[in-house]
């Protein structure tokens, strides 16, 4: 377990973490681990933004005012990706907090590329 | 760290979001021609079903358009739920009426996707777009013209047959002033 650690932290780079996670990508594969809830998940392009529509579509303020004697638990289920999350409501707001960072992080890469190798200065 | 995110989209979650919504709009203007044709041909006026008939396809074909262009560049086109059609309408005029509305609504909507276009400097779907405000300017033109045709020939005894004979005879040249 610890020379997986090892490995995978060679080859790839954070892109945004909180106190309750990360979000690391690979070059190599082109794809992005995401460290949350327990778990390490690897997501391609099309799943991170499956994931990404999903944790933003819950209405969490709507979880907040609801008092119905029913679990504030939200089950994550992303179609055609092999993970799934079940999150409480702490862990909702965390894990957007993550995903935010994470969009706004790779938005900046994206405006860091065009400006130091695509737009000629 | 790469660019992986744009490597494989060209457009931006935003355009692509505009996109999809433009999508659902030219499905309702198809769904709300068709039903525009269906009551003309209810009510006797053959070659206005026949003008509503071709528009409701001319949507399809505009939808279809933003649809592959969305998955063209690399982006998750939505097939779209068209809901709340409506089916009855007051008056022969009321139809046209609200034939200019729904074309002037698209020209804006249009318009709004292009002003975010240029703020992001996406130049690509800007002239992806241009070739619709080409086609707005034919589309509305054709929705006023029809509409016009009522305040010169008047409902008044065979007013509304005549109106009908000319509603199919509404053509635009390529060009302004053809």
């Amino acid at each position: 377990m610890q020379n997986t650690t090892l490995e995978v932290s060679t080859h790839l780079a954070e892109v945004y973490s909180t106190v309750k996670g990360a979000v690391y990508q690979s070059d190599s594969e082109k794809c992005w681990y995401v460290d949350f809830a327990g778990k390490m998940a690897k997501f391609d392009y099309r799943n991170i933004l499956k994931l990404k529509k999903a944790i933003y579509a819950i209405d969490i303020e709507e979880i907040l005012l609801n008092s119905s004697k029913t679990a504030d638990v939200e089950i994550v289920f992303i179609c055609a990706c092999e993970h799934c999350y079940v999150l409480t409501l702490l862990e909702i707001i965390s894990f957007k907090e993550l995903l935010e960072g994470t969009f706004v992080m790779l938005s900046l890469n994206q405006i860091l590329h065009d400006r130091l190798y695509r737009i000629a200065a | 760290m790469k660019d992986i995110i744009r490597v494989k989209s060209l457009i931006s979650a935003d355009v692509e979001t505009l996109l999809n919504q433009q999508i659902k709009k030219e499905a309702q203007s198809s769904s709300a021609y068709l039903s525009m044709a269906s009551w003309c041909d209810r009510n006797g006026f053959d070659n206005s079903a026949e003008y509503f008939f071709k528009q409701a396809e001319e949507e399809r074909q505009h939808q279809l358009k933003f649809y592959r262009y969305v998955l063209d560049m690399g982006g998750t086109a939505l097939s779209p739920e068209v809901t709340n059609v409506k089916i009855e309408y007051n008056s022969f005029r009321e139809i046209f009426e609200e034939a200019l509305d729904q074309e002037i609504s698209v020209t804006q909507s249009i318009k709004n996707i292009a002003a975010r276009c240029h703020k992001e400097q996406d130049y690509v779907t800007v002239e992806f777009l241009n070739w619709f405000f080409k086609e707005q300017r034919e589309e509305e033109y054709k929705a006023r013209r029809a509409l016009e045709l009522f305040d010169l020939i008047g409902e008044e005894g065979t007013g509304r047959w005549e109106i009908d004979k000319h509603v199919g005879k509404i053509h635009y040249g390529n060009e302004a002033g053809e």
